[in-house]
């Protein structure tokens, strides 16, 4: 039989869109494949179909999904499309199926013997691990905003490799509810923005934004250099190990973190 | 204290010099309670804890881990700021330890305030600054998220009391495994008052459980329990009173964490060892290995140590080292073996263990499967089947297969330790441990050889 391949947008909606259509497709599952983005080899004897996103269809996956799986598999789901890797189409897509239809129902997630399900989890795994190094690693510096009756702001900029700004907010919304502050993923230009006391949202920026100049505090400085000066007096000399070191917070983390001295891009 | 003749220091100084002297606490751990914020002030914490940053020596950074003052009326041998010693002696203000808090904490560089001391003028007297400075960062500040505060033995039940309130966890440290080895190295200090307070905490937890089954909103107390250290290395104890003491610890006294670590000769003291070859990391590393055993795997130290083998070994794991030696127990059948059983195989942990017993009941497991599920198959190989087969055809014979563990130890691509090694037992057994494929008598004469060397060595 010929084999179909829904393309769409990198997403998670994109994705939730594909699925909807895979199923209203009818054709069983078999041969029907989810990828996200474009492919740079067409296959012979294959069918290509593009999809683009639609709120309606992806609130009705989401809603099948949560009522039918629970909200611990959909949260697995959205952070396994939320990854880096584009096989994630396939393995998520895959993955449903074998929960809605092949019976595994709401311990989908343990069923590792199912290669896509493995995957899945594997993705999913990978970024919840990078959230939550970002939720340890992220470095604010605070800056005065031009309205002095609006306080100060907390600034973070990061560079993860899976789009981990949306699972790393609700984290900091809680701990700094009184506070402004604002995380920017310079890979996708995305910012989750919290205004103190209120809900936060995200914002994407276009793909020419560039990062204004930012005007730290006056006391920004002194805390850096405190935090730098405890950072350097806590090690114990006669046990240096940088390769634990760097093995425990990876380069790509350090970059960003004012403590290290490779920390341009902060 | 008008008296002294000693500058006016700037936060910063201070910081240096008091931030020196608690680096020899091992704590850090920012778990084991949870608590949202509640709109009013800053913080929240994490029941699973966070680390915040890596110091040079790889040790977690998780909370700001400062003494409140180095001045101490005690002299004990091992410590860099006892009596005797010439150091500059500086106390912070609460409100500078406060303000350090919150604007670390503001900036994510930090999960809470970890807050020790020297003895200042009496314990008790140490204990209420202690007490002061936190409550003012609950109360004033806002604080909310992690405190650790170290309980000072000797001080009025009272204020230990009060402290339990405001801190997530409390700890009291026990320094030296048995008493005797105590009372040789730090004259000041009893046992007896170290167990009393540790003892205080835990009926504190205790009480506060109930509390809490019956009046939901009543206040916490340690929340995250307390933990203890203890020094590893200073004294000629063996690995079997070190973890004995540990066990009873966590039976008795239902502590969250015992901490051990290797002793470094700040002081250049005489009676105390000089250690060559730095401090004995490997042999923390062996005890901490032992004392997740102890609290995840269920184990019990007398299967891992006994009278006539009183420390680890060095070359292979304990729990490695259990399974070699209990070779009658496996192979382990991975589709049937109960949890308890799977958690005793080595390379298997606590997650693959629940991942097997949860995929397990979708159908047969592969070794594919295994691999993907986490299990790290080139250690569990020798003790494991799927479906009644091995991986590959292997001997489960002791001296085969710790030969094979360490063999991989040399190439590189056996256990992974967090620190280089010296590795003398190793490298005794690599003239030995070339590949001469096809000579299998050879093999078994030098396989044989190099495992006495291997329990020597342990």
């Amino acid at each position: 039989m010929e084999e179909k391949y829904l393309i769409c947008e990198d997403s998670l909606e994109g994705i939730f869109t594909g699925i909807y259509e895979a199923y209203a497709l009818r054709n069983g599952h078999e041969h029907v494949h989810l990828q996200v983005g474009e492919e740079e080899n067409l296959r012979l004897f294959a069918s290509y179909m593009y999809i683009s996103p639609d709120s309606v269809k992806t609130d009705k996956v989401v809603k099948t999904l949560r009522m039918r799986l629970g909200e611990h598999v959909y949260h697995s789901l959205c952070r396994a499309a939320a990854s880096c890797y584009s096989d994630k189409g396939e393995a998520v897509y895959k993955t449903v199926v074998d929960a809605l239809t092949g019976g595994s129902g709401r311990r989908v997630m343990e069923n590792l013997g199912n290669p896509h399900v493995a995957r899945c989890f594997e993705l999913a795994r990978y970024t919840a691990n990078e959230a939550h190094y970002e939720i340890e690693f992220i470095r604010f510096q605070e800056l005065t905003s031009q309205e002095p009756s609006q306080g100060s702001v907390l600034f973070s900029r990061i560079g993860p490799r899976n789009n981990v700004v949306p699972f790393v907010m609700p984290h900091f919304a809680d701990r700094l509810s009184i506070e402004n502050f604002m995380v920017y993923d310079e890979k996708r230009k995305l910012f989750g923005v919290h205004p103190a006391r209120e809900e936060w949202y995200l914002v994407s920026a276009q793909d020419a934004f560039v990062l204004p100049e930012l005007v730290r505090s006056e006391k920004e400085e002194r805390f850096q250099d405190l935090f730098r000066t405890f950072h350097r007096t806590i090690g114990i000399k006669s046990r240096e190990n940088k390769n634990l070191q760097r093995q425990m917070c990876a380069y790509r983390y350090q970059d960003y973190m004012v403590e290290f001295e490779k920390n341009e891009k902060i | 204290m008008e008296l002294r003749i000693a500058p006016q220091m700037t936060v910063m100084e201070k910081l240096e010099i008091l931030g020196a002297a608690a680096k020899y606490d091992v704590s850090c751990s920012s778990s084991g309670s949870s608590r949202k914020n509640d709109g009013q002030g800053i913080g929240n914490t994490v029941k699973a804890g966070l680390c915040h940053s890596f110091a040079a020596d790889g040790r977690c950074i998780s909370l700001l881990k400062i003494l409140f003052t180095n001045e101490c009326i005690y002299d004990c041998r091992y410590c860099i700021n006892r009596r005797s010693n010439d150091v500059p002696r500086v106390s912070f203000t609460p409100d500078e330890v406060c303000e350090l808090t919150m604007e670390f904490y503001r900036r994510n560089y930090i999960e809470g305030l970890f807050l020790s001391s020297g003895i200042l003028y009496s314990p008790d007297y140490t204990m209420e600054l202690i007490c002061e400075t936190v409550h003012k960062l609950r109360t004033l500040y806002r604080f909310q998220g992690y405190i650790h505060i170290k309980a000072i033995p000797g001080a009025d039940p009272f204020l230990i009391q009060r402290a339990g309130y405001l801190a997530d966890r409390m700890s009291v440290n026990l320094e030296m495994a048995t008493a005797e080895g105590l009372r040789a190295i730090a004259p000041n200090k009893h046992r007896k008052n170290i167990l009393k307070p540790m003892r205080q905490i835990q009926n504190g937890i205790t009480e506060n459980k109930n509390e809490l089954t019956l009046y939901k909103h009543a206040p916490h107390f340690c929340e995250a329990g307390q933990s203890t250290q203890m020094v590893i290395g200073a004294l000629p104890e063996s690995d079997y009173q070190i973890m004995s003491v540990a066990e009873s610890l966590y039976e008795k006294f239902s502590l969250k964490r015992v901490y051990y670590s290797a002793f470094v000769n700040v002081n250049e003291d005489k009676d105390l060892p000089a250690l060559v070859g730095g401090p004995p990391l490997l042999r923390e590393h062996r005890l901490y290995q032992a004392d997740w055993l102890l609290r995840f795997y269920d184990f019990k130290v007398d299967e891992l140590l006994t009278t006539e083998r009183p420390n680890f070994n060095t070359a292979i794991d304990p729990k490695a080292d259990w399974a070699v030696r209990h070779l009658e127990c496996f192979p382990v059948e991975i589709n049937r073996a109960d949890y308890r059983m799977l958690l005793r195989v080595p390379g298997v942990g606590v997650k693959s263990a629940g991942r097997i017993v949860a995929a397990r009941r979708f159908g047969n497991l592969t070794f594919d499967d295994l691999k993907k599920i986490g299990v790290v198959l080139k250690r569990a190989l020798y003790f494991i089947t799927c479906n009644g087969r091995m991986m590959y055809p292997t001997k489960l014979d002791e001296a085969y297969i710790v030969r094979n563990l360490t063999y991989q130890n040399q190439m590189g691509r056996g256990e992974k330790l967090p620190f280089m090694t010296d590795g003398t037992s190793y490298r005794q057994m690599s003239l030995f441990d070339e590949p001469f494929l096809g000579h299998g008598n050879v093999l078994q004469q030098t396989v044989g050889q190099g495992h006495t060397v291997l329990t020597e060595a342990g």
